[in-house]
């Protein structure tokens, strides 16, 4: 394009042939010049013949773009650039797009100019126009183009006649609209219709589309739920049953980076309860697993096997990490981290610190712990730095004392970068897993000592507060804190805990010999001519306690005081002088005496370390599913975001709820001891209900009609329209049954993207899973069968929701209930007369009994359809005892209903319609009064239905 | 002192490399290069990295440099700059990258002469001429008996001349050159005006003449308490070569010198009081609307009728989005430069006390990012000879000689502007 330029070419050729920066910016203001006046006559007479064509218009906006590429600022040509998007050239448009996407940033007014001509190229039946589009909307990505453009670009990524390169492009054009304008775009309403893309019969759409739902559905857990099971089905396809074309292997490996995104993807949510779906995951992870036992030669095949094995193991350890594949894994990892190559102990030792994190054991990670200690001084600092994470992972009581003595010794060598986070982890780890309270004072005062001028102040605050609360160890920590001091150089912290606790319980010791109060002064004082003013104050407050316990050393502090009234420092001049007059006063007084009394104890409270250690990570990608730490950290955290979702509001911040929990506790605050978490808590479960969405049932008269038919009898038709037709056949076993589900296609296209899932309100009670995974192609006019499994646990009292969606060229989907009920887990008992009515006086009246009186109809003859009301009761599985009730119109039913938890639940039945009155009286009892309720309301609509 | 000398060009690539002492190796031009040359913020002469200082001073493209590690005197490394460039000037006309890359076995010779261990030597012209040339080698004889004069001279009384001069005519050249800078603002009021002079002597006389050179200098004027002249010029200060004697001027105000042999600066002096301005520039410039702008200038000579200016340059600047201009001019030729955003107005001559008058209008193009016009000021070169912006004339220059021969003075007088003379508008 650029070769038929010759004009650009020349401008080009002669900007780089100029010597001097000079010579270069005169070539430029001469070529602007004519730019100028070209487009300014253009301007003022393009309305009559133009006399600049679209060629030349191409040629100044590329020389434009060209300067400005040179860092040159460049105001003219925005209009030219603008026009020449509609052209119809694509040379044309394309230098048009450039310019746009170059000249322009994202809050320009010329945008608004450029949206309508977008739109029309995204309309165009050109799939190269609608890349063009694509780009500029994703390189430039204003709020406005998101707002006016995402329609349409999601319009391109569902519609059927997209190729699938402009799909691939409107993915990822969405993906970076969400990314910076999270509000812009419906993720939940378009779940469904994104997810069954899933299904696309093109690798690389689908890779493009899961990133796409990677991003979303870390924020719209519950919406894009579905895409878990597309998820494992497609690793089942790719894994096991190798579904890929030869394209899309990279070294053998069936496209990896799919692989890795939907392995990444199923972290997102908690491990599914569907024994199918666990059992197809487990064979996949083992598959992933075998295949990388054996390292081969080739580089490129290690990394793509390396990447898909660390991700699956990740999963693994997510989905239970006390699982047998996690086994295998840790001995797998064990290998990793004392590979050769870098990379792969990196990532060793990163997914180690997840299994850590997650483990309820952490022995087979001791058994390392050496070779995890030597990676401590392995020659590249992130490896290093993995490491300090898995060390501070894998600590326990156990082995705390080791590996804070390593961390201890390694500090004094570590990388500058690595002290302060370092400082954190060992102050942490020492106060969590300490086994003495001698040690840990000794081990954070060696830290202070060591570290210095990394020790942030929590560290120190948190040391008082310890020894504060701990009455044993006062007495040893001024000891210690005492011997620190005289050591020649000191650091400014532990001059500050010195002062604290030597102030506080200096007269614990001063009888020893070595502590007399005297020396115990000279110590602390040689220090604070060394120190900033804070810390000085801090040793005023010291002294004047000191003033208090040791009269003898009275004179000399009285001296300090004097001095310090006269120094400059606002704060140390008003303590002093406080505290001078504190002291002065007669001796017999007792001010001074409740003004020094002992600090009480501090109230419990959080640490303030970890919050800001957590401060520390911030997440700018993908979310990660676990954070350092032990296994209670990891749950911890899990409450915290689990608070933070249901919390008001979060959903929209949904990228930081990882960190954003944290970061509120400020440390400040925290030491002060408020719960900065009660906001959460007080979301009440209300909440919970409401957040998992029941998808919108069908409704119709047949369906009605269908549907209730199939509550009283097994088989029949449940559902029908145009386009498919789903019936059912069920059987019932105690409290287990199965329904076969026969999906049948009307039409004489498949139906692709074929979903069935099942929504199941109160699962504590009812469960239901498909026997396999369906399979997502319903081939024309041909029928499927899928085997649904259901258990009864309790007595429930919702229909559970069977919701089917199918690309038929639009996105379809179709939510219907299951016509299980609880009457379909009742098995008849036979009864006697007197069998029954002993039993139906046991049970009682209310609450155990439910009456209702409703209106029937008669039939044609005027008689009662008694053959309707016995085939309606017995099709609720109720026996119906023929003798026990003299009139003979009246029925009589028992049977037990058996759940899996609950155990069994008598049931007796009573039916007196009247002829005359053109009522009818039901009554049922049950020794679980709900189980009565729900079996007449149920009863009761059967027969009241043709009324 | 010194430590090495370099010369870069533009792109920092080194041309000349001398290491006068061994506390560098050859890859501080490296640090230079990278501190300096590529990095675009630095403005400063004088770099002092840890304990390096490089000194440099830019002349056409080329970065002449000096590195010390010592504490050196600054004023005496840049004049040390400066004589090599005057040097480099009178071997072969320009400096430039060409004319260093085509001259470099004679620039090493040349700071290897002027320059021994780091501490500057002879670096008079005339003396270096005569011992280091371009010509071919003369006969070996000749030069014997010229290296010995060499030595008696540079360590004589007056190492900048030899004593055995003779000319058949006795004549001396003196030339008083000012250059006027102005900025003056928009409202026609003079911001600055000053004049920085040199007066340049060309000698050919004789043996050791001693010559005595007067101006109308106020000092001098005062000192002879005639009273108030009114033609008294105030220098502000002055500066002499260093053949003239010092503590004469300082205990009597004479200029008295015995001259080196052939061309000289032999004073620069600076002036910023009663400078008269040779050219007065009356602009009107006024944008219409955001698509026209018209100027009208006036430029008028402002000395008497029989001197004339030459060579008068106006570059009037135009907004940066103009996309043509239409010029009116009465006399000289004027046309829009694209490359430097101005238009050009050539005047080949103005005699004193003409008027002439340019109009035009200049067509802008509408831009994307409305910016005010910085106007930058119109920039005026000229030359006017006969005429002194300051008012200093030449009283005397007498000439002594043992042999008392008759000389003839001649005296000529320049007055120009080139790049400082402004107007605002």
């Amino acid at each position: 394009m650029a070769a038929n330029m010759r004009g650009l070419t020349q401008f080009i050729a002669d900007i780089r042939g100029a010597r001097v920066r000079e010579l270069e910016e005169k070539r430029i203001n001469k070529e602007m010049a004519n730019i100028r006046k070209k487009f300014k006559a253009w301007c003022s007479c393009h309305a009559a013949d133009g006399n600049l064509d679209g060629y030349q218009k191409k040629k100044y906006v590329a020389k434009i773009i060209f300067t400005y590429i040179l860092g040159y600022k460049v105001d003219v040509g925005h209009m030219e650039a603008v026009n020449l998007i509609s052209s119809s050239k694509y040379s044309e448009k394309q230098i048009g797009y450039l310019a746009v996407t170059l000249l322009m940033h994202e809050n320009s007014d010329f945008l608004r100019l450029v949206v309508n001509s977008i739109r029309k190229d995204l309309d165009e039946n050109n799939e190269v126009s609608n890349c063009l589009a694509l780009h500029a909307i994703a390189n430039v990505g204003s709020s406005e183009m998101a707002e006016a453009l995402s329609e349409d670009v999601h319009r391109l990524l569902i519609s059927p006649t997209s190729q699938t390169f402009v799909k691939k492009k409107a993915a990822l054009t969405l993906l970076r609209l969400y990314r910076k304008h999270p509000t812009v775009i419906p993720a939940a309403e378009w779940a469904l219709r994104l997810v069954s893309i899933m299904d696309d019969q093109d690798l690389g759409v689908v890779i493009c589309v899961t990133s796409l739902i990677m991003a979303l559905a870390q924020d719209h857990l519950d919406a894009y739920a579905v895409c878990y099971t597309k998820a494992v089905d497609r690793l089942h396809r790719l894994v096991i049953e190798g579904e890929y074309s030869a394209t899309y292997a990279y070294y053998k490996v069936p496209s990896p980076w799919l692989q890795v995104k939907l392995l990444r993807l199923l972290q997102y949510y908690a491990p599914s309860e569907d024994a199918t779906l666990r059992s197809v995951l487990h064979e996949v992870l083992q598959t992933i697993m075998n295949n990388s036992a054996e390292p081969s030669r080739n580089v490129q095949h290690n990394n793509a096997q390396h990447a898909v094995l660390f991700e699956a193991i990740s999963l693994a350890i997510h989905l239970d990490a006390s699982s047998p594949l996690v086994g295998t894994s840790a001995v797998l990892l064990a290998r990793f981290i004392s590979s050769k190559e870098t990379n792969v102990r990196y990532l060793g030792l990163d997914t180690m610190a997840h299994l850590a994190a997650r483990a309820d054991s952490l022995e087979p990670l001791k058994k390392h712990q050496g070779t995890i200690i030597l990676s401590l001084r392995d020659k590249d600092i992130s490896v290093r730095r993995r490491a300090l994470d898995l060390l501070y992972s894998m600590c326990d009581t156990d082995n705390s004392e080791l590996i804070v003595g390593e961390l201890l010794r390694y500090l004094k060598v570590a990388d500058y970068a690595l002290r302060e986070e370092m400082v954190l982890k060992i102050a942490i780890l020492t106060e969590k897993y300490a086994n003495s309270y001698k040690w840990y004072v000794d081990t954070i005062l060696q830290l202070i000592s060591a570290a210095g001028d990394h020790v942030g102040d929590e560290v120190w605050y948190r040391v008082v507060q310890i020894v504060t609360n701990t009455e044993d160890l006062q007495e040893y920590a001024a000891k210690v804190v005492f011997e620190h001091l005289k050591s020649p150089s000191t650091h400014e912290s532990l001059v500050k805990v010195g002062g604290y606790i030597l102030g506080e319980y200096g007269h614990l010791i001063a009888n020893d010999t070595g502590y007399s109060p005297l020396e115990q002064f000279q110590v602390l004082h040689s220090k604070s001519q060394f120190c900033v003013a804070s810390t000085r104050s801090l040793l005023l407050s010291t002294y004047i306690k000191w003033v208090n316990v040791f009269p003898e050393i009275k004179p000399q502090l009285i001296n300090i005081f004097e001095r310090y009234r006269h120094v400059l420092d606002a704060e140390l001049q008003q303590r002093a002088c406080e505290f001078y007059s504190l002291a002065s006063r007669p001796d017999d007084d007792e001010v001074l005496q409740n003004v020094c009394e002992e600090m009480p104890p501090f109230p419990p409270r959080v640490s303030a370390l970890i919050g800001r250690l957590n401060r520390k990570l911030g997440d700018t990608e993908d979310k990660r599913t676990w954070i350092h730490g032990g296994k209670e950290m990891n749950l911890e955290r899990h409450a915290n975001s689990r608070k933070a979702t249901l919390g008001p509001g979060s959903s929209a911040t949904g990228t930081t709820t990882v960190t954003g929990n944290t970061d509120a506790q400020d440390v400040m605050s925290s030491l002060a001891g408020l719960n900065l978490s009660s906001p959460g808590e007080q979301s009440d479960p209300s909440r919970v209900d409401s957040s998992v969405v029941a998808p919108r049932v069908a409704v119709g008269p047949s369906v009605e009609k269908w549907f209730n038919k199939l509550i009283y009898s097994a088989d029949g038709v449940l559902y029908e329209d145009v386009q498919i037709q789903i019936g059912i056949k069920s059987r019932y076993q105690g409290h287990l049954g199965q329904l076969a589900i026969y999906l049948g296609n009307k039409i004489s296209v498949p139906l692709t993207s074929f979903t069935s899932t099942i929504h199941v309100n109160d699962s504590e009670a009812l469960s239901a899973t498909f026997a396999k995974i369906p399979p997502n192609i319903l081939v024309p006019r041909t029928q499927s069968q899928q085997l649904l499994h259901v258990e009864c646990k309790k007595a429930f009292s919702s229909f559970p929701i069977l919701t089917v969606s199918f690309l038929a060229g639009a996105h379809q989907s179709v939510s219907i209930r299951l016509p299980i009920s609880v009457t379909k887990f009742i098995e008849g008992v036979k009864l006697g007369q007197a069998d029954f009515f002993e039993r139906w006086k046991v049970i009682g009246g209310p609450p155990r009994e439910a009456q209702a009186v409703f209106p029937i109809t008669l039939d044609g003859a005027g008689q009662l359809d008694l053959v309707r009301y016995r085939q309606v009761v017995s099709g609720n599985h109720l026996e119906i005892l023929g003798d026990v009730d003299p009139n003979p119109n009246n029925l009589v039913a028992a049977g037990v209903l058996h759940t899996s938890v609950d155990g069994k639940v008598g049931c007796l039945l009573r039916l007196e319609p009247n002829r005359e009155a053109k009522l009818c009286r039901l009554t049922v009892r049950s020794t679980s009064e709900d189980v009565a309720a729900e079996v007449l309301r149920l009863i009761e609509k059967l027969l009241r239905l043709d009324s | 002192m010194i430590s090495a000398f370099f010369i870069f060009n533009q792109k920092g690539e080194v041309l000349i490399s001398r290491l006068y002492r061994t506390d560098f190796k050859r890859s501080i031009a490296d640090v230079f290069r990278i501190q300096v040359v590529s990095n675009s913020d630095v403005r400063s002469p004088i770099i002092t990295l840890g304990s390096t200082s490089f000194f440099h001073v830019r002349v056409n493209n080329l970065y002449v440099v000096c590195v010390t590690k010592t504490n050196a005197n600054a004023a005496l490394v840049f004049e040390f700059c400066y004589r090599f460039i005057s040097i480099a000037k009178s071997y072969f006309g320009k400096v430039d990258e060409e004319s260093v890359k085509n001259n470099f076995v004679l620039i090493y010779e040349l700071i290897d002469e002027i320059s021994d261990y780091g501490y500057p030597q002879n670096s008079e012209i005339d003396t270096l001429k005569s011992y280091i040339t371009t010509e071919s080698v003369i006969s070996s004889a000749i030069a014997a008996e010229e290296s010995s004069k060499i030595t008696t001279q540079a360590t004589g009384a007056t190492s900048w001349r030899r004593g055995d001069v003779k000319y058949k005519k006795n004549e001396a050249f003196v030339d008083v050159v000012e250059t006027v800078n102005l900025s003056m603002s928009a409202k026609g009021t003079v911001l600055r005006a000053d004049v920085d002079g040199h007066i340049q002597m060309r000698a050919y006389l004789s043996g050791t003449p001693e010559c005595k050179f007067g101006l109308n200098d106020k000092l001098v004027i005062d000192k002879n308490s005639q009273g108030g002249a009114s033609d008294a010029v105030e220098l502000d200060d002055c500066r002499f070569h260093q053949c003239v004697r010092l503590n004469e001027f300082d205990s009597t105000r004479t200029i008295s010198f015995v001259p080196p042999d052939g061309e000289f600066e032999l004073m620069r002096y600076r002036s910023t009081s009663n400078v008269k301005l040779p050219l007065r520039v009356i602009p009107t410039v006024n944008e219409i609307g955001t698509t026209q702008v018209s100027y009208n200038i006036s430029v008028k000579a402002n000395f008497g009728n029989k001197l004339s200016a030459t060579n008068v340059v106006l570059r009037i600047p135009t907004p940066l989005n103009t996309t043509g201009v239409d010029c009116k001019v009465a006399n000289g030729k004027a046309k829009y430069v694209p490359a430097e955003n101005v238009v050009v107005w050539k005047i080949p001559r103005i005699q004193g006390g003409q008027e002439c008058t340019f109009s035009a209008t200049a067509g802008l193009t509408s831009t994307t990012t409305r910016q005010v016009w910085a106007r930058p000021p119109i920039d005026v070169d000229f030359e006017v000879l006969m005429l002194t912006a300051s008012g200093l004339i030449v009283r005397f220059l007498k000439v002594f000689e043992k042999s008392n021969y008759h000389s003839i003075k001649w005296v000529r007088y320049l007055t120009k502007a080139s790049g400082s003379y402004q107007i605002r508008f």
